[in-house]
């Protein structure tokens, strides 16, 4: 019994070793296609420089700007206005003005066993409601950590960060400002049934806080339209 | 035999054990040293920067030629500032804009013997509505509108009554949500497997891509009473 056992057991180590080693062969492939630090390193540095060449562009177009603005204060002041206006529609224009801001923090609610932690965290939804409550409540500029939101700007949750503007990473905890009438903004959110009442229900951690003086800055970079053309009056 | 057997079985035990032990540490270094998601990330970011430095770099250019021609004389100084007021109106949504993009039509599946009253659990106009339009927003629209009224960055979808309100006014099922940009990424986005259309089950959700869409523009007046311009230090 045991003698034609033997072979049996010998074959299924081999195939278990042969296993092993190919996994083994496997991993240390991956670390070897790992870049290393080094790489790392140079991209950094790369985009630090990147971005201060880009930062001193985005200066430099201010100024520009700013310089046209004054051309169109001379012509007229409706002109000026107008300009100002779209500008600041567009978020192109930084502004300051009175306001609220709006902290947003995950749950500090101890979980029991069997909850879902998902439920407790601040998601892209809940951001997207406080905005859409601000807007309707007459914002005329909103950043959401800083980062000047446009018509166009999406608020996606990516793991434990929420992507907006395309590729602006931003990590908890969500601070948005909006420049409007303080009072009314701030009614909004405290609704009976408003969306701090849904939020504190998970125990999602809302601040609202009143400003006499917010400044929100403009849209980095430009708003380029590919796709979308004008359309020829007459 | 009996020993045999044992010592052959416990030698192979060892073997595993090595193996295995070695096997952790290798997926250890793995997690301890740079992913080659970071690089990627940094390799996107960088990517990214030198995009909007060509579009920043285009921008000057284009206040630049403003100015040069602002500085020949006065006609061309106010024709130099409409145009760039008009390029903000552009991107502020004040004028009508074409392009290829997507249609999305959401209309509320008809049940029978199910009573529009109990809504409880149904997923309300608003929140499906800031979700696909959120769901564009993140696959590159750059223009859109619901039922003739442009989203701009002001714009709310709330639910005022059993209406739904875009820029104040009234709209209501069912629904036609424009967007312009590259139509098969905005289809995709909303048809992907678990994605929007795949879970909303109490809407009748259908896209189609459009060669030319027109959308119009955005048709109230708006009148900014808190936020201001911040200008650079002179």
């Amino acid at each position: 019994m045991k003698i034609k056992q033997y072979p049996w057991g010998v074959a299924l180590v081999a195939l278990t070793l042969g296993l092993m080693l190919t996994v083994q062969y496997r991993s240390s492939k991956e670390i070897n296609e790992t870049p290393p630090i080094a790489r790392v390193q140079t991209l950094s540095n790369e985009i630090k420089e990147k971005q201060e060449g880009r930062n001193l562009l985005q200066k430099r177009a201010q100024q520009l700007r700013e310089r046209l603005d004054k051309k169109a204060a001379s012509q007229s002041e409706n002109l000026s206005e107008a300009m100002d206006t779209s500008r600041i529609i567009a978020g192109i224009q930084a502004v300051t003005g009175p306001g609220v801001e709006v902290t947003l923090n995950d749950s500090n609610v101890e979980l029991s066993q069997g909850q879902d932690p998902n439920l407790y965290v601040v998601h892209d939804e809940d951001v997207l409601k406080v905005l859409n409550e601000l807007k309707a409540a007459g914002a005329e500029a909103i950043s959401l950590n800083g980062i000047r939101l446009i018509a166009t700007s999406e608020i996606r949750c990516i793991g434990p960060t929420i992507l907006t503007n395309k590729n602006k990473r931003i990590p908890a905890p969500f601070t948005i400002a909006a420049i409007g009438n303080p009072q009314t903004l701030e009614k909004s959110l405290y609704l009976k049934g408003g969306v701090v009442e849904q939020l504190k229900f998970w125990g999602i951690q809302v601040q609202v806080h009143k400003k006499a003086n917010l400044e929100i800055l403009g849209c980095a970079g430009v708003i380029t339209l590919e796709y979308a053309q004008p359309v020829s009056e007459g | 035999m009996n020993r045999a057997l044992y010592l052959s079985i416990g030698f192979v035990s060892v073997i595993l054990g090595l193996m295995i032990a070695f096997q952790f540490r290798t997926v250890e270094q793995v997690d301890a040293g740079v992913s080659s998601d970071r690089a990627q990330l940094l390799t996107n970011q960088l990517k990214e920067i030198e995009k909007e430095m060509v579009a920043l770099q285009s921008e000057t250019n284009d206040l630049e030629n403003k100015l040069a021609k602002a500085a020949k004389g006065r006609p061309e100084a106010s024709e130099a500032v409409l145009e760039e007021l008009q390029k903000n109106h552009q991107i502020a949504g004040f004028t009508e804009l074409k392009g290829p993009g997507l249609e999305v039509r959401i209309a509320p599946v008809q049940k029978e013997g199910q009573h529009n009253g109990s809504s409880l659990f149904i997923v309300s106009d608003e929140d499906l509505l800031l979700r696909v339009v959120n769901e564009l927003r993140a696959a590159g629209a750059e223009a859109l509108s619901i039922n003739s009224q442009r989203i701009i960055s002001t714009s709310e979808i709330r639910l005022a009554g059993s209406f739904i309100n875009v820029n104040l006014t009234r709209i209501s099922p069912p629904y036609s949500v424009l967007a312009i940009g590259i139509p098969d990424q905005l289809e995709s986005s909303l048809l992907i497997k678990g994605g929007l259309v795949d879970t909303t089950k109490d809407w009748d959700i259908s896209v189609t891509k459009q060669g030319e869409l027109l959308l119009p523009a955005y048709k109230h007046r708006i009148k900014l009473e808190y936020a201001k311009p911040l200008r650079e230090a002179k």
